[in-house]
């Protein structure tokens, strides 16, 4: 089976049952979603599949025959491809949505942070200067469940996701 | 010195020698030195400093840069990586940014272990006095190099200066190898690790131009580009995943452990060592499904020994053991507390309870363990406390401390779950990588994690307020009482037989006793009668289970102060309506402390306080329109002053609570780093309100029927209210309280204070969820 895995064509050998997250992880040596429940329930695990957010705790790789998986390593190539800029630049950029997580110092543990990266690109590629209130929707209804952080950050995660949202307006981090 | 090539000189207490000259290269490292009554427990310990210098505390380099090293961990708080760096930063006199690395965490990597907790008191208090002595150090080296009274030097910034002579503490280490032996005592594998001892001259606090700035956390790049490893992506050769299949119940022994089906999981493999069941294959979802395969046909004796959560306060109230265990009285206890209750005119008297809460990282525990054919092993892991951990790992296999390394990754937060040494799945991994000799990866699931994992104790307390005429509080009486809060048994080595420490009893020592301790400090230095007791007992069903499991418990944020705080708070509100004041004022009026008034004060500024008594003038308990409440919380822990005030909505038709706004106002002392104790304060905060709201851990008579966020659900982005964090700065204090922990528990007094002024009834029970509130109102 093949699926594209941050703009890469991956041939992958686990059984086609297996969820997305194992063969990430453990085959292709993508490490940045997290195992969380494997329940669907909280989001560590999220990755964006065609650019939608789904949770690859539960879905089988044969879901992802084709198409393209989208990580917290794939951000940065993700966002230069939509600026095009040139492969020198591309290469010491990072995607908005990375640099105000930095600059508002969101993480505590961080462990649910990749899962809440994936979610605020799903937010901001579709909806560029969201309110709070959708803000609020978008990481609690909108998705197969809530995005959980037991740390508490989502204060930082609302004033991050304005802060990439004010960023990827004009462009990027200059 | 200058002439002699291995001469050792006195420095405050520490030593400092001189190891030889090199061509290029250089530094002054500084390791431990053991004082010689703890040399013989210490040394057992493997405390000896590595002559490879890679447990030194602090090293400085010709470069300029300095390295530190200490056992605490992150979890998530930052301060190894912002607070630590700026406390040193200053204690030696170089920039921020001269420090380049922090090494945390592995025990044969770093100095002195004990738990990431108190992480600004006890915490660096290690490193602070190295620092202090290692300043002392370069005054000395630059004492003989400029040929001037070591009195006579200043430094500044890196750079040693004297008798119109200057070096940079580069310059004054190039091209030899200096040792600095600092004196310390204590076990390092114990809960509190070393303790470095002495009293080199430290900075005053007025000098602080390090401290206080908002300095970035260094980790969260790496977090945020996926370039951090995490405990769960690190991987061994010839690795096998592991999944247990652990009891059915809380007292079963295994009957029978089931077979692996071959023809559909032909890789995987049972590993059976008493009652601990795994299941190995060397891929993970083999081992997932095979696990589930296996545990259907594992067969497990019954066992019904727990009340079940509904009968909990029944069952603390008329059947648990609170005679075994001496009761605690508070050391601030004064007065005639019988007499001064009796002859008061107004009297409010309640009982407040607490359910049992999870920690629930939002990753299950995981740890890889390798376990070689000399008898070493290393554990791959995210704890609180990697030399205890190491001490358990030790003992359970009956083997040398110096026989075990711990290494520590990032990972998810644990809350205090894993201070004492372990978090659940380190001990398990050992066990099965000893029994197959390969690397072997314990991943907890989720509902292992609700199931299997320690708790927060549950917990009741009876108080009694006597108000006088004029409404002040003339008597104050708590009783408190609540399980063994710190069960630190490898829960692997339990269920396997192995060797650990005992499980809580009324003859254990301060870590595994059934003891209940004061918690919650008075600060309301006004009253003077005053009666607190606490009251202890054995963990529910710990003595029924056949395996001696139970209900296991652990410290968890703020640490039975939360058990005792929220009762005292909401109390004190209640008697405040009582005395028909304002709930602020009424703390105001009974306290002395200027600090206290102070966050009190501040806190009725910041919130948009109403200043009336409660219950608000409307109050309701009846209809679908929003009634609103305001509510106060106060406390003081470890250094630190904190206010709280909630304003929440209730919807009494639905029994729904919002919480609106909270603001929290906190005086640590010195805030050490703004931008980041804001963070900690604003997440400490959110999961007070969680806990609140929705926390409560459901169990049968047979075991923990909490499994996942539907049955253990926390607050999710949608519920945050408007937060306000006040930071109020003391130089003059001198020192710094704690920031993090503590926000947790203000929440949960202002929230059911608030409930109180809304509706007019009082709320003594947590988590406050829709159907017990309709049942407070219908009341």
């Amino acid at each position: 089976m093949t699926i594209t895995v941050n703009g890469t064509k991956r041939e992958v050998q686990s059984p086609s049952d297996t969820p997305i997250l194992y063969v990430l992880r453990n085959e292709l040596e993508v490490s940045s979603p997290q195992f969380g429940c494997g329940l669907a329930q909280c989001g560590a695990c999220s990755v964006l599949l065609d650019g939608k957010e789904i949770r690859s705790c539960i879905t089988p790789i044969s879901a992802a025959a084709g198409k393209e998986v989208t990580t917290l390593e794939g951000l940065p190539a993700r966002w230069a491809k939509q600026q095009n800029l040139s492969a020198a630049d591309a290469e010491k950029t990072l995607h908005p949505v990375q640099e105000a997580w930095i600059e508002e110092q969101t993480p505590l543990c961080g462990f649910c942070q990749s899962g809440m990266m994936i979610k605020a690109t799903e937010l901001l590629e579709k909806t560029p200067s969201p309110t709070v209130a959708e803000i609020k929707t978008a990481f609690t209804t909108s998705g197969t469940s809530a995005h959980l952080c037991r740390c508490g950050s989502y204060t930082a995660i609302i004033e991050a996701v304005r802060y990439a949202s004010t960023l990827m307006t004009k462009g990027g981090a200059k | 010195m200058k002439s002699s090539k291995n001469q050792t000189v006195n420095v405050c207490g520490a030593e400092l020698s001189r190891r030889g000259f090199l061509k290029q290269g250089g530094a002054l490292v500084v390791g431990l030195s053991l004082l010689k009554t703890e040399i013989g427990q210490a040394a057992t310990s493997g405390t000896t400093l590595n002559p490879a210098l890679t447990q030194s505390w602090i090293e400085i380099h010709p470069d300029n840069t300095v390295l530190l090293r200490t056992g605490k961990c992150d979890f998530g708080q930052s301060s190894v990586y912002t607070a630590y760096r700026q406390i040193i930063a200053e204690e030696l006199d170089v920039p921020f940014e001269a420090i380049t690395s922090v090494v945390i965490g592995d025990t044969d990597r770093t100095p002195d272990g004990s738990g990431t907790f108190d992480l600004l008191g006890r915490g660096v208090g290690n490193l602070k006095k190295v620092a202090a002595y290692t300043r002392q150090a370069m005054l000395e080296l630059a004492s003989q190099k400029f040929g001037v009274p070591r009195e006579q030097i200043t430094t500044h910034a890196g750079v040693a200066s004297g008798g119109g002579k200057s070096a940079t503490y580069g310059e004054l280490v190039s091209d030899q190898n200096f040792k600095l032996s600092i004196p310390v005592t204590g076990d390092l594998t114990s809960m509190f690790g070393l303790v470095v001892t002495g009293n080199p001259p430290m900075k005053p606090a007025s000098s602080y131009t390090v401290v206080g700035k908002s300095f970035k956390n260094s980790v969260i790049p790496s977090k945020v580009t996926a370039k951090e490893v995490w405990v769960t992506n690190v991987r061994l050769p010839g690795m096998l995943h592991a999944r247990i299949v652990h009891p059915a119940t809380l007292g079963s022994k295994l009957v029978s452990a089931g077979q692996v089906d071959k023809k559909r999981f032909p890789n995987a493999q049972v590993v059976v060592k008493g009652n601990l069941v795994g299941v190995v294959a060397p891929t993970e979802w083999e081992a997932i499904q095979a696990s589930r395969q296996v545990a259907s046909s594992t067969k497990w004796s019954e066992w019904k020994g727990l009340p079940g959560s509904g009968n909990l306060f029944r069952f603390f109230r008329q059947d648990a053991d609170w005679k075994s265990a001496t009761v605690n009285k508070s050391q601030k206890s004064k007065g005639d507390v019988p007499s001064a209750l009796a002859s008061a005119p107004k009297k409010h008297s309640a009982t407040y309870e607490m359910p049992y809460m999870k920690h629930a990282p939002i990753g299950p525990t995981m740890a890889l363990a390798d376990y070689r054919p000399d008898g070493t092993v290393t554990v791959h892991t995210h704890n609180q406390n990697p030399q205890a951990l190491r001490g358990q790992i030790a003992m359970m296999l009956g083997i040398a401390d110096e026989k075990v390394i711990v290494r520590e990754y990032s990972g998810a937060g644990h809350y205090g779950r894993s201070n004492g040494g372990n978090a659940g799945a380190e001990d398990e991994a050992v066990i099965l990588s000893k029994e197959l000799g390969r690397p072997v990866r314990v991943q907890w699931m989720r509902p292992e994690d609700f199931q299997w994992s320690t708790q927060s104790s549950a917990g009741y307390s009876d108080v009694k307020i006597g108000l006088d005429a004029n409404g002040k509080i003339v008597a104050y009486e708590a009783d408190h009482y609540m399980p063994a809060m710190q069960d630190d048994r490898p829960i692997g080595a339990v269920l396997a037989g192995l060797p650990t420490m005992p499980a809580p009893s009324d003859k254990g020592s301060r870590l595994n006793s059934t003891v209940n301790g004061n918690s919650d400090g008075w600060i309301y230095d006004g009253v003077l009668n005053l009666q607190e007791q606490a009251h202890g007992t054995w963990q529910v069903g710990q003595r029924e289970s056949p395996i001696a499991v139970g209900l296991r418990d652990h410290s968890m944020r703020t640490p039975g102060q939360y058990q005792q705080n929220f009762p005292r708070e909401v109390a004190i509100s209640e008697a405040a309506a009582l005395a028909g004041a304002d709930p602020i004022q009424f703390r105001i009026d009974h306290a002395t402390d200027e600090r206290v008034k102070h966050v009190l004060q501040r806190v009725r500024e910041e919130s948009g306080w109403e200043n009336r008594p409660s219950p608000h003038s409307k109050a309701a308990v009846t209809g679908t329109a929003v009634v609103r409440g305001q509510g106060v919380s106060l406390m003081f822990r470890t250094g630190s002053y904190w206010a709280c005030a909630c304003q929440i909505a209730v919807t009494p038709a639905t029994g729904a609570i919002v919480v609106e706004k909270v603001t929290m106002v906190v005086d640590p002392g010195i805030v050490v780093n703004p931008l980041q104790l804001k963070r900690q304060v604003e997440g400490g905060s959110m999961m007070g309100i969680s806990q609140a709201l929705h926390e409560e851990v459901a169990f049968n008579e047979s075991g923990i029927t909490t499994q996942d966020w539907l049955s253990y659900p926390i607050l999710k982005m949608a519920e945050i209210p408007e937060i306000k964090v006040v930071l109020v700065h003391r130089p003059e204090v001198g020192n710094y309280g704690q920031g993090s922990e503590a926000a947790n528990a203000l929440a949960a007094p202002a929230i059911a204070a608030a409930f109180f002024d809304a509706t007019g009834k009082p709320a003594r029970k947590l988590p406050l969820k829709a159907a017990y509130v309709k049942e407070l109102l219908k009341a």
